[in-house]
Protein backbone atom coordinates (compact mmCIF):
# COMPACT_ATOMS: atom_id res chain seq x y z
CA UNK A 1 0.00 0.00 0.00
CA UNK A 2 2.85 2.14 0.77
CA UNK A 3 4.54 1.00 -1.98
CA UNK A 4 1.55 2.08 -4.69
CA UNK A 5 1.07 5.68 -2.81
CA UNK A 6 4.75 6.25 -3.40
CA UNK A 7 4.34 5.91 -6.76
CA UNK A 8 1.56 7.71 -6.95
CA UNK A 9 3.92 10.40 -5.30
CA UNK A 10 5.55 10.74 -8.65
CA UNK A 11 2.74 9.46 -11.40
CA UNK A 12 0.39 11.64 -10.48
CA UNK A 13 2.63 15.18 -10.89
CA UNK A 14 3.75 14.00 -14.07
CA UNK A 15 0.40 12.88 -15.49
CA UNK A 16 -0.07 16.84 -14.24
CA UNK A 17 2.88 17.93 -15.94
CA UNK A 18 2.08 16.39 -19.39
CA UNK A 19 -1.44 17.44 -19.00
CA UNK A 20 -0.56 20.84 -18.69
CA UNK A 21 1.77 20.45 -22.07
CA UNK A 22 -1.35 18.91 -24.12
CA UNK A 23 -3.68 21.25 -22.83
CA UNK A 24 -1.32 23.95 -24.00
CA UNK A 25 -0.70 22.44 -27.37
CA UNK A 26 -4.25 22.44 -27.76
CA UNK A 27 -4.73 25.73 -26.74
CA UNK A 28 -1.92 26.68 -29.51
CA UNK A 29 -4.15 24.74 -32.11
CA UNK A 30 -7.32 26.26 -31.29
CA UNK A 31 -6.00 29.71 -31.90
CA UNK A 32 -3.65 29.26 -34.92
CA UNK A 33 -7.00 27.64 -36.40
CA UNK A 34 -8.86 30.33 -35.06
CA UNK A 35 -6.15 32.81 -36.83
CA UNK A 36 -6.43 30.90 -40.14
CA UNK A 37 -10.57 31.61 -40.20
CA UNK A 38 -9.47 34.94 -39.19
CA UNK A 39 -6.60 35.18 -41.82
CA UNK A 40 -9.66 33.48 -44.99
CA UNK A 41 -12.55 35.44 -43.61
CA UNK A 42 -10.46 38.84 -43.24
CA UNK A 43 -9.61 41.42 -45.91
CA UNK A 44 -8.37 45.29 -45.53
CA UNK A 45 -10.11 47.83 -47.87
CA UNK A 46 -8.16 50.45 -49.20
CA UNK A 47 -9.66 53.93 -50.58
CA UNK A 48 -7.30 55.46 -53.59
CA UNK A 49 -7.58 58.63 -55.51
CA UNK A 50 -5.59 57.19 -58.15
CA UNK A 51 -5.00 53.94 -59.70
CA UNK A 52 -1.95 52.41 -57.75
CA UNK A 53 -0.17 48.92 -58.89
CA UNK A 54 -0.95 45.60 -56.82
CA UNK A 55 2.98 44.79 -56.48
CA UNK A 56 3.60 48.28 -55.21
CA UNK A 57 0.75 47.90 -52.59
CA UNK A 58 2.44 44.26 -51.71
CA UNK A 59 5.74 45.84 -51.46
CA UNK A 60 4.78 47.50 -48.10
CA UNK A 61 5.18 44.39 -45.60
CA UNK A 62 5.56 40.71 -46.21
CA UNK A 63 2.52 40.00 -44.04
CA UNK A 64 0.30 41.42 -47.39
CA UNK A 65 -0.76 37.61 -49.36
CA UNK A 66 -2.60 39.66 -52.13
CA UNK A 67 -4.01 42.48 -53.31
CA UNK A 68 -7.17 42.76 -55.79
CA UNK A 69 -8.72 45.98 -57.60
CA UNK A 70 -12.43 45.62 -56.49
CA UNK A 71 -14.53 46.25 -59.28
CA UNK A 72 -16.22 49.12 -59.27
CA UNK A 73 -19.09 48.28 -61.97
CA UNK A 74 -20.48 45.65 -59.39
CA UNK A 75 -20.58 48.22 -56.58
CA UNK A 76 -22.64 50.49 -58.91
CA UNK A 77 -25.02 47.68 -60.10
CA UNK A 78 -26.58 47.69 -56.66
CA UNK A 79 -27.96 51.15 -56.99
CA UNK A 80 -28.30 51.84 -60.19
CA UNK A 81 -32.02 51.21 -59.53
CA UNK A 82 -32.38 53.86 -56.92
CA UNK A 83 -30.40 56.69 -59.00
CA UNK A 84 -30.71 58.15 -62.11
CA UNK A 85 -28.55 57.75 -64.52
CA UNK A 86 -27.32 61.30 -64.90
CA UNK A 87 -26.18 60.85 -61.24
CA UNK A 88 -24.69 57.53 -61.51
CA UNK A 89 -22.55 58.86 -64.47
CA UNK A 90 -21.59 62.00 -61.77
CA UNK A 91 -20.99 59.19 -59.43
CA UNK A 92 -18.78 56.95 -61.15
CA UNK A 93 -16.95 59.97 -62.41
CA UNK A 94 -15.48 60.99 -58.73
CA UNK A 95 -15.53 57.49 -57.34
CA UNK A 96 -12.63 56.39 -55.52
CA UNK A 97 -10.74 53.06 -56.17
CA UNK A 98 -11.48 50.41 -53.76
CA UNK A 99 -8.41 47.53 -53.59
CA UNK A 100 -9.22 44.60 -51.08
CA UNK A 101 -5.66 43.21 -48.85
CA UNK A 102 -5.74 39.52 -47.53
CA UNK A 103 -2.84 38.52 -45.50
CA UNK A 104 -0.66 35.76 -45.15
CA UNK A 105 -1.88 35.63 -41.16
CA UNK A 106 -3.84 37.50 -38.85
CA UNK A 107 -1.50 39.72 -36.97
CA UNK A 108 -1.60 41.25 -33.75
CA UNK A 109 -2.64 44.75 -32.96
CA UNK A 110 0.58 46.60 -33.16
CA UNK A 111 1.20 45.31 -36.43
CA UNK A 112 -2.65 46.25 -37.58
CA UNK A 113 -1.55 49.57 -36.60
CA UNK A 114 1.66 49.57 -38.33
CA UNK A 115 0.53 48.25 -41.47
CA UNK A 116 -2.03 50.57 -41.78
CA UNK A 117 0.04 53.71 -41.52
CA UNK A 118 2.36 52.30 -43.87
CA UNK A 119 -0.32 51.66 -46.24
CA UNK A 120 -1.61 55.17 -45.56
CA UNK A 121 1.87 56.09 -46.27
CA UNK A 122 1.38 55.66 -50.04
CA UNK A 123 0.70 57.75 -52.92
CA UNK A 124 -2.89 58.11 -53.27
CA UNK A 125 -4.28 56.63 -50.43
CA UNK A 126 -7.03 58.24 -48.98
CA UNK A 127 -8.23 55.87 -46.54
CA UNK A 128 -7.79 52.48 -45.05
CA UNK A 129 -10.49 50.23 -43.36
CA UNK A 130 -8.86 47.63 -41.15
CA UNK A 131 -12.50 46.14 -39.64
CA UNK A 132 -10.14 45.13 -36.42
CA UNK A 133 -12.91 45.62 -34.43
CA UNK A 134 -15.37 42.76 -35.23
CA UNK A 135 -12.42 40.72 -35.10
CA UNK A 136 -10.00 41.57 -32.46
CA UNK A 137 -11.61 41.10 -29.51
CA UNK A 138 -12.32 37.48 -29.97
CA UNK A 139 -8.99 36.94 -30.87
CA UNK A 140 -7.75 38.87 -28.00
CA UNK A 141 -10.00 36.90 -25.59
CA UNK A 142 -8.25 33.41 -27.18
CA UNK A 143 -4.49 35.03 -26.85
CA UNK A 144 -5.41 36.06 -22.80
CA UNK A 145 -6.42 32.77 -22.02
CA UNK A 146 -3.22 31.46 -24.17
CA UNK A 147 -1.05 33.36 -21.62
CA UNK A 148 -3.06 32.21 -19.01
CA UNK A 149 -2.89 28.90 -19.36
CA UNK A 150 0.95 28.54 -20.68
CA UNK A 151 1.54 30.73 -16.70
CA UNK A 152 -0.52 27.85 -15.02
CA UNK A 153 1.60 24.99 -17.21
CA UNK A 154 4.68 26.84 -16.09
CA UNK A 155 3.35 26.96 -12.36
CA UNK A 156 1.99 23.26 -12.61
CA UNK A 157 5.42 21.69 -14.27
CA UNK A 158 7.74 23.89 -11.41
CA UNK A 159 5.06 22.28 -8.57
CA UNK A 160 5.36 19.17 -10.38
CA UNK A 161 9.16 18.95 -10.19
CA UNK A 162 9.59 20.10 -7.18
CA UNK A 163 7.29 16.76 -5.76
CA UNK A 164 9.09 14.25 -8.19
CA UNK A 165 12.29 15.75 -6.71
CA UNK A 166 10.71 15.24 -2.99
CA UNK A 167 9.49 11.73 -3.95
CA UNK A 168 13.16 10.63 -5.29
CA UNK A 169 14.87 11.64 -2.08
CA UNK A 170 12.28 9.65 -0.15
CA UNK A 171 12.68 6.22 -2.45
CA UNK A 172 16.88 6.92 -2.28
CA UNK A 173 16.60 7.77 1.48
CA UNK A 174 15.06 4.04 1.20
CA UNK A 175 17.74 2.64 -0.33
CA UNK A 176 20.65 5.04 1.16
CA UNK A 177 22.25 2.20 2.71
CA UNK A 178 22.81 -0.25 0.02
CA UNK A 179 23.21 2.88 -1.99
CA UNK A 180 26.51 3.08 0.47
CA UNK A 181 27.48 -0.14 0.89
CA UNK A 182 27.88 -0.27 -3.35
CA UNK A 183 29.38 2.62 -3.10
CA UNK A 184 32.13 1.16 -0.79
CA UNK A 185 32.43 -1.42 -3.38
CA UNK A 186 33.50 0.59 -5.90
CA UNK A 187 29.68 1.00 -8.05
CA UNK A 188 29.62 3.38 -10.45
CA UNK A 189 26.57 5.91 -9.81
CA UNK A 190 24.28 4.00 -12.53
CA UNK A 191 24.35 0.63 -11.03
CA UNK A 192 24.05 1.88 -6.97
CA UNK A 193 21.26 4.78 -7.95
CA UNK A 194 19.64 1.83 -10.73
CA UNK A 195 16.64 2.02 -8.52
CA UNK A 196 15.44 5.11 -9.06
CA UNK A 197 15.97 5.22 -12.66
CA UNK A 198 13.79 2.07 -12.82
CA UNK A 199 11.03 3.85 -10.84
CA UNK A 200 11.35 6.81 -12.83
CA UNK A 201 11.36 5.34 -15.99
CA UNK A 202 8.13 2.84 -15.17
CA UNK A 203 6.35 5.25 -13.39
CA UNK A 204 6.87 7.81 -16.88
CA UNK A 205 5.42 5.04 -18.89
CA UNK A 206 2.73 4.53 -16.48
CA UNK A 207 2.26 8.56 -16.52
CA UNK A 208 2.00 8.75 -19.86
CA UNK A 209 -0.52 5.11 -20.60
CA UNK A 210 -2.49 7.90 -18.03
CA UNK A 211 -2.25 10.27 -20.11
CA UNK A 212 -2.65 8.77 -23.70
CA UNK A 213 -6.22 7.19 -22.03
CA UNK A 214 -7.42 10.30 -20.79
CA UNK A 215 -6.61 11.51 -24.58
CA UNK A 216 -8.49 8.71 -26.02
CA UNK A 217 -11.51 9.09 -23.64
CA UNK A 218 -12.08 12.94 -24.42
CA UNK A 219 -11.43 11.89 -28.18
CA UNK A 220 -14.47 10.01 -28.09
CA UNK A 221 -16.72 12.31 -25.46
CA UNK A 222 -19.93 13.34 -27.08
CA UNK A 223 -19.55 16.82 -25.18
CA UNK A 224 -16.01 17.77 -26.32
CA UNK A 225 -16.77 17.15 -29.49
CA UNK A 226 -20.12 19.03 -29.89
CA UNK A 227 -18.27 22.03 -27.91
CA UNK A 228 -15.46 21.50 -30.55
CA UNK A 229 -17.56 21.31 -33.72
CA UNK A 230 -19.68 24.53 -32.05
CA UNK A 231 -16.64 26.52 -32.56
CA UNK A 232 -15.99 24.68 -35.99
CA UNK A 233 -12.77 22.26 -34.98
CA UNK A 234 -12.88 19.18 -35.91
CA UNK A 235 -11.08 17.16 -33.03
CA UNK A 236 -9.35 14.90 -35.14
CA UNK A 237 -7.29 17.62 -35.52
CA UNK A 238 -6.06 18.96 -32.47
CA UNK A 239 -4.48 15.82 -30.88
CA UNK A 240 -2.09 14.47 -33.36
CA UNK A 241 -0.09 11.23 -33.38
CA UNK A 242 3.20 13.50 -32.91
CA UNK A 243 2.12 14.66 -29.41
CA UNK A 244 2.51 11.11 -27.97
CA UNK A 245 6.26 11.29 -29.11
CA UNK A 246 6.90 14.34 -27.50
CA UNK A 247 4.77 13.62 -24.67
CA UNK A 248 6.99 10.47 -23.75
CA UNK A 249 10.03 12.55 -24.64
CA UNK A 250 8.45 14.70 -21.70
CA UNK A 251 7.44 12.29 -19.19
CA UNK A 252 10.96 10.16 -19.58
CA UNK A 253 12.99 13.34 -19.50
CA UNK A 254 11.24 15.13 -16.77
CA UNK A 255 11.49 11.90 -14.70
CA UNK A 256 15.25 11.24 -15.61
CA UNK A 257 16.02 14.48 -15.18
CA UNK A 258 14.56 14.23 -11.15
CA UNK A 259 16.46 11.42 -10.57
CA UNK A 260 19.45 12.44 -11.88
CA UNK A 261 19.17 15.22 -10.05
CA UNK A 262 18.86 13.57 -6.83
CA UNK A 263 21.70 10.94 -7.45
CA UNK A 264 24.34 14.14 -7.70
CA UNK A 265 23.38 15.12 -4.52
CA UNK A 266 24.04 11.62 -3.24
CA UNK A 267 26.56 12.43 -0.24
CA UNK A 268 28.92 9.56 0.62
CA UNK A 269 28.90 8.99 4.58
CA UNK A 270 32.77 9.27 5.94
CA UNK B 1 57.70 -6.82 -4.18
CA UNK B 2 55.82 -3.70 -4.96
CA UNK B 3 54.53 -1.36 -2.58
CA UNK B 4 50.87 -1.30 -1.83
CA UNK B 5 50.45 1.19 0.41
CA UNK B 6 53.24 4.23 1.00
CA UNK B 7 51.70 6.79 3.25
CA UNK B 8 54.47 9.90 4.02
CA UNK B 9 53.39 11.51 7.27
CA UNK B 10 49.98 11.87 6.88
CA UNK B 11 47.29 13.75 8.61
CA UNK B 12 43.71 13.48 9.19
CA UNK B 13 41.17 15.23 10.18
CA UNK B 14 36.88 15.74 9.93
CA UNK B 15 35.79 18.25 9.07
CA UNK B 16 36.11 21.57 11.59
CA UNK B 17 37.73 19.39 13.88
CA UNK B 18 41.70 18.64 14.76
CA UNK B 19 43.63 16.41 13.06
CA UNK B 20 42.79 13.17 14.66
CA UNK B 21 46.15 11.69 12.92
CA UNK B 22 49.04 14.16 12.30
CA UNK B 23 52.26 11.71 11.32
CA UNK B 24 51.12 8.54 9.30
CA UNK B 25 54.30 7.60 7.75
CA UNK B 26 54.75 4.05 6.72
CA UNK B 27 55.46 1.89 3.54
CA UNK B 28 53.35 -1.58 2.81
CA UNK B 29 54.52 -4.22 0.39
CA UNK B 30 52.58 -7.09 -1.14
CA UNK B 31 51.86 -9.76 1.08
CA UNK B 32 52.21 -8.43 4.29
CA UNK B 33 50.00 -8.95 6.96
CA UNK B 34 49.71 -5.71 9.31
CA UNK B 35 47.98 -5.09 12.73
CA UNK B 36 47.33 -1.38 13.54
CA UNK B 37 46.15 -1.50 17.01
CA UNK B 38 45.66 1.64 19.58
CA UNK B 39 43.44 2.64 21.93
CA UNK B 40 39.56 3.70 21.61
CA UNK B 41 39.61 7.30 19.81
CA UNK B 42 43.24 6.48 18.67
CA UNK B 43 42.40 7.02 14.89
CA UNK B 44 42.34 3.17 13.92
CA UNK B 45 39.49 3.51 11.96
CA UNK B 46 40.02 6.97 10.23
CA UNK B 47 43.18 5.68 9.12
CA UNK B 48 41.47 2.51 7.31
CA UNK B 49 38.38 4.67 5.67
CA UNK B 50 41.82 6.83 4.57
CA UNK B 51 42.68 3.70 2.63
CA UNK B 52 39.76 3.43 0.95
CA UNK B 53 38.91 6.74 -0.03
CA UNK B 54 36.61 7.18 2.45
CA UNK B 55 38.33 10.17 3.87
CA UNK B 56 40.47 12.71 2.20
CA UNK B 57 43.60 13.22 4.09
CA UNK B 58 44.48 16.77 4.93
CA UNK B 59 48.17 16.89 4.96
CA UNK B 60 51.21 14.29 3.62
CA UNK B 61 51.33 11.89 0.97
CA UNK B 62 49.51 9.29 0.63
CA UNK B 63 49.32 6.25 -2.37
CA UNK B 64 47.02 3.29 -2.08
CA UNK B 65 48.00 0.26 -4.97
CA UNK B 66 49.99 3.56 -7.06
CA UNK B 67 47.28 5.91 -6.67
CA UNK B 68 47.36 9.05 -5.04
CA UNK B 69 44.79 9.50 -2.54
CA UNK B 70 44.89 13.26 -2.45
CA UNK B 71 41.46 14.48 -4.14
CA UNK B 72 40.56 11.22 -5.12
CA UNK B 73 36.94 10.79 -5.93
CA UNK B 74 34.50 9.63 -8.97
CA UNK B 75 35.24 7.17 -11.51
CA UNK B 76 39.32 7.33 -10.36
CA UNK B 77 38.04 5.88 -6.54
CA UNK B 78 35.35 3.72 -7.52
CA UNK B 79 38.19 1.72 -9.85
CA UNK B 80 40.28 2.15 -6.69
CA UNK B 81 37.61 0.36 -4.92
CA UNK B 82 36.42 -2.37 -7.09
CA UNK B 83 40.30 -4.07 -6.03
CA UNK B 84 39.98 -3.61 -2.42
CA UNK B 85 38.24 -5.91 0.06
CA UNK B 86 36.72 -3.96 3.16
CA UNK B 87 35.94 -5.91 6.49
CA UNK B 88 33.53 -3.11 8.61
CA UNK B 89 33.32 -3.84 12.51
CA UNK B 90 29.46 -3.30 11.54
CA UNK B 91 29.47 -5.76 8.98
CA UNK B 92 27.43 -3.18 6.26
CA UNK B 93 25.38 -6.44 4.56
CA UNK B 94 22.66 -5.06 2.29
CA UNK B 95 19.72 -6.38 4.75
CA UNK B 96 17.09 -6.58 1.69
CA UNK B 97 19.62 -9.47 -0.16
CA UNK B 98 20.06 -12.84 0.61
CA UNK B 99 23.84 -13.64 1.81
CA UNK B 100 24.83 -15.28 -1.31
CA UNK B 101 24.22 -11.77 -3.34
CA UNK B 102 25.57 -10.16 -0.59
CA UNK B 103 28.78 -11.83 -1.62
CA UNK B 104 28.32 -11.89 -5.12
CA UNK B 105 28.28 -7.77 -5.04
CA UNK B 106 32.03 -6.86 -5.86
CA UNK B 107 31.24 -9.27 -8.59
CA UNK B 108 28.47 -8.00 -9.48
CA UNK B 109 29.86 -4.54 -9.89
CA UNK B 110 32.91 -5.65 -11.53
CA UNK B 111 30.50 -6.99 -14.29
CA UNK B 112 31.17 -10.53 -14.20
CA UNK B 113 28.58 -13.34 -15.46
CA UNK B 114 25.78 -14.20 -12.50
CA UNK B 115 26.83 -18.10 -13.39
CA UNK B 116 30.59 -16.90 -12.52
CA UNK B 117 29.31 -14.88 -9.59
CA UNK B 118 26.88 -17.28 -7.85
CA UNK B 119 29.93 -20.02 -8.26
CA UNK B 120 32.33 -18.02 -6.40
CA UNK B 121 29.85 -16.87 -3.91
CA UNK B 122 29.33 -20.72 -3.04
CA UNK B 123 32.93 -21.28 -2.91
CA UNK B 124 33.66 -18.81 -0.05
CA UNK B 125 30.44 -19.38 1.31
CA UNK B 126 31.76 -23.08 1.30
CA UNK B 127 34.75 -21.50 3.39
CA UNK B 128 33.16 -19.61 5.71
CA UNK B 129 30.86 -22.43 6.76
CA UNK B 130 27.79 -21.03 5.62
CA UNK B 131 26.62 -22.64 2.02
CA UNK B 132 23.60 -24.00 3.79
CA UNK B 133 22.54 -20.28 4.47
CA UNK B 134 22.90 -19.32 1.33
CA UNK B 135 19.99 -17.57 0.79
CA UNK B 136 18.99 -16.20 4.48
CA UNK B 137 18.83 -12.49 4.93
CA UNK B 138 21.53 -11.00 6.89
CA UNK B 139 18.66 -10.06 9.97
CA UNK B 140 18.32 -14.09 10.16
CA UNK B 141 21.76 -14.69 11.09
CA UNK B 142 23.85 -14.56 14.42
CA UNK B 143 26.55 -11.01 14.63
CA UNK B 144 29.68 -13.82 13.92
CA UNK B 145 27.65 -15.37 11.11
CA UNK B 146 27.09 -11.82 9.23
CA UNK B 147 30.89 -11.03 9.66
CA UNK B 148 31.87 -14.25 8.21
CA UNK B 149 29.60 -13.65 5.22
CA UNK B 150 31.04 -9.77 5.36
CA UNK B 151 35.03 -11.47 4.99
CA UNK B 152 33.56 -13.84 1.98
CA UNK B 153 32.53 -10.53 0.18
CA UNK B 154 35.89 -8.79 1.00
CA UNK B 155 37.35 -11.64 -0.42
CA UNK B 156 35.39 -12.40 -3.57
CA UNK B 157 37.05 -10.47 -6.07
CA UNK B 158 40.29 -11.33 -5.20
CA UNK B 159 41.49 -8.12 -3.82
CA UNK B 160 44.88 -6.70 -3.87
CA UNK B 161 44.42 -5.46 -0.31
CA UNK B 162 42.19 -6.58 2.29
CA UNK B 163 41.21 -3.72 5.05
CA UNK B 164 39.43 -4.88 8.07
CA UNK B 165 38.30 -2.66 10.65
CA UNK B 166 38.04 -4.94 13.97
CA UNK B 167 36.69 -7.53 12.31
CA UNK B 168 36.44 -9.99 15.45
CA UNK B 169 35.54 -6.67 17.58
CA UNK B 170 32.02 -8.64 18.44
CA UNK B 171 32.59 -12.02 17.45
CA UNK B 172 32.94 -15.57 19.53
CA UNK B 173 35.63 -17.37 19.78
CA UNK B 174 34.33 -19.82 16.74
CA UNK B 175 33.18 -17.30 14.22
CA UNK B 176 36.74 -15.17 15.31
CA UNK B 177 38.80 -18.51 14.16
CA UNK B 178 37.37 -18.84 10.77
CA UNK B 179 37.27 -14.87 10.19
CA UNK B 180 41.38 -14.78 10.85
CA UNK B 181 41.87 -18.51 8.96
CA UNK B 182 40.43 -16.75 6.04
CA UNK B 183 42.43 -13.61 5.92
CA UNK B 184 45.61 -16.09 6.89
CA UNK B 185 44.57 -18.20 3.84
CA UNK B 186 44.11 -15.48 1.63
CA UNK B 187 47.81 -13.69 2.51
CA UNK B 188 49.43 -16.91 2.50
CA UNK B 189 47.84 -18.22 -0.56
CA UNK B 190 46.97 -15.29 -2.84
CA UNK B 191 49.85 -12.74 -1.18
CA UNK B 192 46.76 -10.32 -0.35
CA UNK B 193 48.18 -7.49 1.46
CA UNK B 194 46.30 -7.12 4.58
CA UNK B 195 45.81 -4.73 7.15
CA UNK B 196 43.87 -4.97 10.14
CA UNK B 197 42.83 -2.53 12.45
CA UNK B 198 42.10 -3.79 15.66
CA UNK B 199 42.38 -3.69 19.82
CA UNK B 200 44.35 -6.87 20.69
CA UNK B 201 46.06 -8.90 18.24
CA UNK B 202 44.86 -12.52 18.42
CA UNK B 203 46.78 -15.26 20.17
CA UNK B 204 45.49 -17.80 17.78
CA UNK B 205 47.57 -15.68 14.71
CA UNK B 206 50.33 -17.54 13.82
CA UNK B 207 51.63 -15.88 10.33
CA UNK B 208 54.26 -13.19 9.98
CA UNK B 209 52.73 -10.00 10.66
CA UNK B 210 53.74 -6.56 11.08
CA UNK B 211 52.77 -4.79 14.48
CA UNK B 212 51.37 -1.12 14.19
CA UNK B 213 50.63 1.62 16.85
CA UNK B 214 48.70 4.39 16.63
CA UNK B 215 49.79 6.91 20.05
CA UNK B 216 48.80 10.35 20.39
CA UNK B 217 47.94 10.80 16.45
CA UNK B 218 51.29 9.13 15.41
CA UNK B 219 51.96 6.23 14.16
CA UNK B 220 54.75 3.79 15.31
CA UNK B 221 56.41 0.79 14.38
CA UNK B 222 55.90 -2.38 17.21
CA UNK B 223 57.87 -5.27 14.88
Amino acid sequence: MKSIKNHLALILPLFAILFAVEYLQILDRVVKMYEERLKAEYTIIVVTEKSVKPEAVQQVSPLIDKVELVDANQVLMRIRQQIGQESLAKLQSVMPLFYTITLHRYPDQKSLESLRKSLMALQGVKRVQMFEKVHHPLYSMLMFLKANVTIFALFFGIVGFLLIIKQMYVWQLEHQERMQIMALFGAPVWLRSGVLFRFAIVDALIALAMMAGLIFYLQRDHRVVAFLSDMNIDVAQLVIPKDFAQLAGVALGTALLCAFWVVARFKEES
Amino acid sequence: MRNVIIANKVQLAYPRHEPVIKDATLTVQTGEFVFVTGASGSGKSTLLKSLYGALQIAGGELMVGGIDMQSIAGSKLNKLRRHIGVVFQDYKLVKEWNIEKNVMLPLIIAGFPKEVCQAQAQKLLNHVKLSHKADKYPPELSGGEQQRVAVARALAHNPFLILADEPTGNLDDYSSQVVWELLEKANEELETTVVVVTHHIPEMFHANYRHLMIENGVLYEIH
